[in-house]
């Protein structure tokens, strides 16, 4: 194809072809890694296989972690505003019948007591809101606007309640939350599982939308209890069928990846035979 | 009024917003004699096991002393001031501070013939509650010390109460009594800071605050006998040191005490919680000198160790019971030595009085 012609140009012009297929094909492999530059509130939910009931279970690791930032919380205690834990990872997974969020945060000691008169023992909450299309106020949900939360404490309990402002929380009579703990490295990781499709009272995970989401941590040796405790932001649960959900994501940017790379050979190949024939 | 010091223009009932009616408890000090059959009483009634061994819902220390908890008057708590607008800071004391429970050789003295002191079993024990029992303060022959009765005050601005981020504790409407839910309670303990008494205790084994309940299923009639009964540790004590009531019950001898004559005061009324539990003051002989001889008008309890406990009061008070007993060594009536001598016994426990409201 290329004999005959001219001896220059034609080399560039294939040098030039090389580098913009490679480009392009690049370009399509990494833009879509790049989308998941995610959007800053939002905490990616995974596909597991069987379960991840377990924090130290391999499946875990194929999930994206989000860091979320904690602050302590507004509230008049005493030294509310004296808390110890500035960060906590948060993996979430689906195995679509069960929906499975891991909470990890560092904490030098395991405090799993309360049973000295001076002992509070570490906990951890995940807050969801009890109507999935509202966001309640961050602080313990509001009266009209009620939160869920996963509680799990150090002592082994775990706790599935329902609040509506700061002091109100209700244990539900039955947990349908179940919590696994293990603290390694000077770091705990509580997994919760809860079946995805739940009506009441229950925030509803079987991925109609996404779900706010936001999560607090205690540090027991701290004396940290109650309203004094770190909290994050709310965050939300990426797990309905949005534009930014996985299956769309990957289509698009697959369509995308496709075009530049056609458009890409047929300017190319445009450029080529115009100089071909100028030639 | 049958005397010049009641007051009755200046009185007036300060009882908490939204409760119909408050008890109260008027404790005569004159009269411990630190037999601790309160402490049993209420021990065996109420905190017998489960997490609450350390648990002296009323407990009776020695003054001057450190209490029980040890060091309790420095653990902070309370309000900053009468407006009751902020609280002080408080803690939680430790275990140790409640004192130890030790194990001792009755068995191998009482059955065994062993001739060893009775004392505690593998343990040095270096503080218990009433471990300064009977130590006093002052030198010979004028050391002093008496017993002081505790149990929680049930407050007109109960500083545990406002502690509490779910309000777990509250003041019953009916009379003021200060409980805590034990639905609600979560074992946060911020009522045990919050409270400058520490008449609040934390159940490790259930994880939730307990306190003193005024023995309300006894004040109601809710007993085995269906009968009103006043709480246990006024009923169970031989001196009988207690007048147990209603504080806005007029015609009682508890208003009479606290607002009539105001010789019944609270303790360290600087916590500013507003107890209901009210103490006649100690009242000691004058000090005597080396050959034995009373020395008029010198204190054998210092009156700033009483300032200390019931505040400026107490000066009025002890001079106002001193004018009452001048007035009966004369020979002349004075009602308030009756109802300290406890003369109308129909009048010590009066738990009917609003029962047709
Ligand atoms: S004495 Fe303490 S526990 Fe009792 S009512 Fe007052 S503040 Fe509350
Ligand atoms: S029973 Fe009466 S005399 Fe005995 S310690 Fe108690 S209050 Fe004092």
């Amino acid at each position: 194809m290329t004999e005959g012609c001219e001896r220059t140009a034609p080399d560039r012009s294939w040098v030039g072809v090389a580098a913009l297929v490679v480009l392009a094909v690049v370009g399509a492999a990494v833009l879509p890694t790049l989308s998941s530059a995610r959007p800053a509130n939002e905490v990616p939910v995974g596909d597991v296989g069987a379960n991840a009931t377990d924090p130290t279970a391999e499946s875990w690791t194929a999930v994206p972690s989000v860091e979320l930032a904690l602050a302590s919380a507004p509230s008049g205690l005493p030294e509310a505003s004296n808390v110890s834990v500035r960060e906590a990872q948060v993996r979430t997974a689906t195995n679509g019948s069960h929906v499975f969020v891991r909470v990890s945060w560092p904490d030098a000691t395991a405090d799993r007591n309360a049973s000295g008169l001076r002992e509070f023992a570490d906990a951890v909450a995940v807050q969801l809101p009890e109507n999935e299309s509202a966001r309640p106020p961050i602080a313990m949900g509001g009266t009209s606007n009620r939160v869920n939360v996963w509680y799990w404490s150090g002592t082994g309990t775990t706790e599935e309640l329902l609040a509506g402002g700061a002091g109100t929380t209700t244990s539900f009579e039955r947990s349908a939350v179940d919590a696994q703990a293990v603290h390694e490295d000077g770091e705990w990781h509580v997994a919760f599982t809860r079946e995805a499709e739940m009506a009441g009272n229950r925030t509803d995970l079987s991925g109609e939308q996404d779900v706010d989401v936001a999560v607090a941590v205690w540090n027991g040796s701290y004396d940290e209890r109650a309203g004094r405790k770190s909290v994050s932001e709310w965050k939300y649960l990426a797990m309905g069928p949005g534009p930014q959900g996985p299956p769309y994501e990957t289509i698009l940017w697959t369509v995308a990846g496709l075009a530049i790379l056609f458009a890409t050979v047929v300017t190319i190949e445009g450029v080529r035979r115009t100089r071909g024939e100028a030639a | 009024m049958s005397t010049d010091d009641a007051q009755s223009e200046d009185t007036h009932i300060d009882i908490a917003d939204g409760v119909d009616h408050q008890v109260a408890m008027v404790m005569d000090l004159n009269k411990c004699i630190g037999c601790q059959t309160c402490t049993v009483a209420c021990k065996t009634l109420w905190t017998e096991g489960g997490g609450r061994d350390y648990m002296y819902w009323n407990n009776v220390e020695t003054k001057p002393g450190d209490g029980y908890p040890k060091d309790w008057e420095d653990s902070g708590g309370g309000w900053q001031s009468d407006e009751h607008s902020e609280r002080e800071p408080g803690e939680i004391p430790a275990k140790e501070r409640y004192g130890g429970d030790w194990e001792f050789n009755h068995s191998e003295i009482m059955y065994d013939g062993s001739d060893e002191p009775l004392r505690p079993q593998n343990v040095d024990p270096e503080w218990g509650p009433n471990w300064d029992e009977d130590e006093g303060a002052g030198e010979y022959p004028n050391s002093y010390y008496f017993y002081l009765p505790r149990i929680c005050n049930h407050c007109t601005h109960p500083s545990c109460v406002e502690a509490c981020p779910r309000q777990a504790l509250y003041k019953r409407e009916e009379d003021g009594i200060v409980l805590v839910d034990q639905e609600r309670c979560r074992g946060y303990r911020y009522c045990v800071e919050g409270c400058p008494y520490k008449k609040v205790y934390y159940n490790a084994a259930k994880k939730k605050s307990e306190k003193c309940i005024f023995c309300y299923p006894r004040i109601e009639g809710e007993g085995p006998d269906d009968e009103v009964h006043a709480t246990a540790c006024a009923e169970e004590c031989p001196p009988q040191l207690r007048l147990v009531g209603y504080l806005d019950d007029e015609d009682g001898p508890i208003y009479k005490l606290v607002e009539e004559y105001e010789v019944a005061l609270p303790l360290h009324p600087e916590f500013e919680t507003v107890p209901n539990v009210y103490y006649i003051p100690p009242y000691a002989p004058p000090q005597h000198s080396e050959d034995g001889e009373s020395i008029q008008g010198v204190d054998r309890i210092p009156r700033e160790y009483l300032e200390e406990l019931f505040g400026d009061r107490v000066n009025q008070a002890l001079d106002t019971i001193e004018r009452h007993r001048d007035r009966t060594r004369r020979g002349e009536d004075s009602e308030l030595m009756e109802i300290l001598q406890d003369k109308n016994p129909a009048q010590q426990y009066r738990l009917e009085v609003f029962d047709d409201d």
